[in-house]
């Protein structure tokens, strides 16, 4: 297979370094050329010195480079649809962030430039490229335990917004600023926009859509948040599956710039843990784990180091192959819009203080 | 294992990284890792516990410094139907390698043909003590631990407050409880066994360079395992000469 000429773009998302080295090893991929949303964005690169060149201005590197043929979009959610339609206009193939957009207009806007274009569009979610979430998605597929009846679904982390400010900005986050609710100062776009993981992953263990999701914030654990950092969600399939979630910040964290050793106050920075109910059995499910744990340095706190975070491989796999055999990829916009429009019910339940049926 | 599907991931894992090297992986049920790599340079024993990510991850902490003077490492491992040298082979290489420094001395006590417990002096002068059984029921899951005690810090690959692994998932069912755990999803579907021996092989075609080193260790880890079981039976430490260090 021809490699494929890829690019990043913006450089400002949590998961950024995370392509890194895949990037650099997959004989499937050509890596050429990132561009910087910002100096800050370029000199955080800089420090992982893959040698690839780094421009700040999206036209600049697709000029000097016009071989590109696919780019990450590893950048603020509020930047995605000009830059898909850019990339659109382009010819450029795209693997998006997990939140395209909130703003569901805006959502079938990039429907609407892909299938124009004819271009490959991939959500990186990149839970199904796990190999604990494999054998989940099997067991399942086997019946192990029957029909799902319940599942409840930890997908909880540190906050990211002191390394990636836009994290916790309403507009950058959310795409605007929506009170959470009457009489709360803060706005959507917190805790809840970093997890979309488990309202996906629950739509493909059952084959069900969302039918209503219940949902209510706590105060949140950082007060000089602008966002939600605490909340909880339950609320049933259109197949009767019941469900709870809880996609909060709730791990404390050194305020970091560059994330890094010593980030975690809490052992475990990240945490993905999925029970699964059926009509025959339960599935007890850790997809980060285990691990091995140290009290050493910086800060001599018992911390959880991960032995594996090899998802992005498996998805910039799928994504070469989608590019070069004119396949789908599995999270696609299409798909992944009743996630984003169940995660939307979620804040209307915040606001209403009652359930909300998923459109 | 399945060697055939083995090699067969093995070239898949060569054309997607581009690693030009050629190497097939050939049963041996000489070795502790019941595999070695056929090469055009010869025979390269596979030391597959190096390529394991937890043990590569507490590698890292003892080399990067998250660990301060290491003093002294606590293995164990517990196995149903492996052959003892192998687990002390497994257990001594390790140690070797985590410590960053040739075992000098040895004594072993030993109750039978399964059961060694065996403390380690270091050239460094850092410690070990490793705890080898072979006498878990036949089939058992493979029960190990691995603790580095340093001045500043002490790692493990066993969370806090357990005695015995921990599985990614478990499945109750009116069958009783299975556990799985999967750590690969480019080799998803074999066992860990067969996962870290291709993941061996493959980082032995991708720098070459680690033939030789693994071959020396192989060489040296051999010896020190026979004489060390042996001292079992005298009561008298083995002590190991520069020539095995090389």
């Amino acid at each position: 297979m021809k490699p494929v000429k890829i690019a990043m773009m913006s450089l400002t998302h949590g998961h950024t370094r995370k392509y890194y080295q895949t990037l650099i090893e997959n004989a499937k991929l050509d890596w050429v050329a990132s561009c910087a949303e910002d100096p800050r964005a370029k000199e955080t690169y800089e420090l992982y010195q893959t040698g690839v060149p780094c421009y700040l201005s999206a036209d600049e590197m697709f000029e000097r480079h016009p071989d590109i043929e696919a780019v990450v979009l590893a950048s603020a959610n509020d930047k995605h649809l000009a830059q898909m339609q850019d990339c659109a206009r382009r010819g450029v193939h795209v693997l998006s962030m997990k939140i395209p957009t909130f703003d569901m207009a805006e959502y079938d806007a990039m429907i609407a430039a892909v299938d124009k274009a004819g271009i490959v569009c991939q959500i990186e979610l990149e839970m199904h490229y796990n190999p604990v979430v494999h054998r989940l998605k099997k067991l399942i597929a086997e019946g192990a335990v029957g029909k799902i009846v319940s599942v409840q679904a930890t997908n909880i982390t540190l906050s990211p917004v002191w390394a990636f400010p836009w994290q916790g900005l309403p507009e950058a986050s959310y795409g605007r600023r929506v009170p959470l609710k009457t009489g709360d100062a803060r706005c959507r776009g917190g805790a809840l926009c970093d997890h979309p993981h488990i309202f996906d992953l629950i739509r493909h263990l059952t084959g069900a859509d969302f039918d209503f999701v219940y949902s209510s914030v706590a105060p949140n654990l950082r007060p000089e948040l602008q966002v939600e950092d605490m909340l909880l969600v339950n609320g049933k399939l259109k197949d009767g599956t019941a469900f709870l979630f809880d996609p909060s910040w709730s791990r404390m964290e050194e305020r970091l710039k560059v994330p890094g050793p010593g980030w975690e106050v809490f052992p475990k920075r990240m945490e993905v843990n999925v029970t699964v109910v059926g009509e025959k059995g339960t599935l007890v499910c850790d997809c980060f784990g285990p691990n091995v744990y140290h009290n050493g340095a910086p800060n001599d706190r018992y911390t959880v180091q991960y032995t594996y975070f090899d998802e992005w491989v498996g998805m910039i796999d799928e994504f070469a192959g989608c590019i070069r055999e004119g396949k789908e990829p599995l999270i696609n916009l299409r798909w992944h819009r009743p996630t984003i429009a169940a995660m939307n019910a979620c804040y209307d339940s915040v606001a209403s203080g009652g359930p909300c049926v998923v459109g | 294992m399945d060697v055939e599907s083995m090699n067969t991931a093995l070239q898949c894992l060569r054309e997607k990284y581009a690693v030009s090297a050629e190497g097939t992986l050939v049963v041996d049920a000489g070795q502790a890792a019941e595999v070695r790599l056929e090469t055009d340079g010869g025979a390269v024993p596979l030391l597959p516990w190096r390529v394991e990510r937890r043990f590569a991850e507490l590698k890292k902490m003892i080399d990067g410094g998250t660990l301060e003077q290491v003093s002294t490492l606590r293995f164990a491992v517990m196995h149903g139907g492996a052959r003892l040298e192998h687990l002390v082979y497994r257990e001594f290489d390790l140690c070797e390698w985590m410590a960053g420094s040739p075992i000098l001395k040895a004594f072993a006590a030993v109750a039978g043909s399964k059961v060694a417990n065996v403390i380690v002096t270091f050239a460094n002068g850092m410690s070990a003590s490793v705890e080898c059984s072979a006498a878990l029921p036949e089939g058992a899951a493979e029960i190990d631990r691995h603790e580095i005690i340093a001045r500043r810090g002490v790692a493990c690959d066993r969370v806090v407050d357990t005695q015995v692994p921990q599985a990614s998932i478990y499945a109750f069912t009116a069958d009783g409880v299975k556990t799985y755990t999967d750590t690969d999803a480019e080799l998803f579907g074999f066992s860990d066994a067969e996962i870290w021996a291709v993941r061996a092989a493959f980082a032995v075609l991708k720098a070459p360079a680690l033939a030789a080193e693994w071959k020396m260790a192989d060489c040296g880890v051999k010896e020190k395992v026979t004489q060390t079981l042996a001292c079992a039976e005298t009561c008298v430490p083995a002590v190991f000469s520069e020539e095995i260090q090389a």
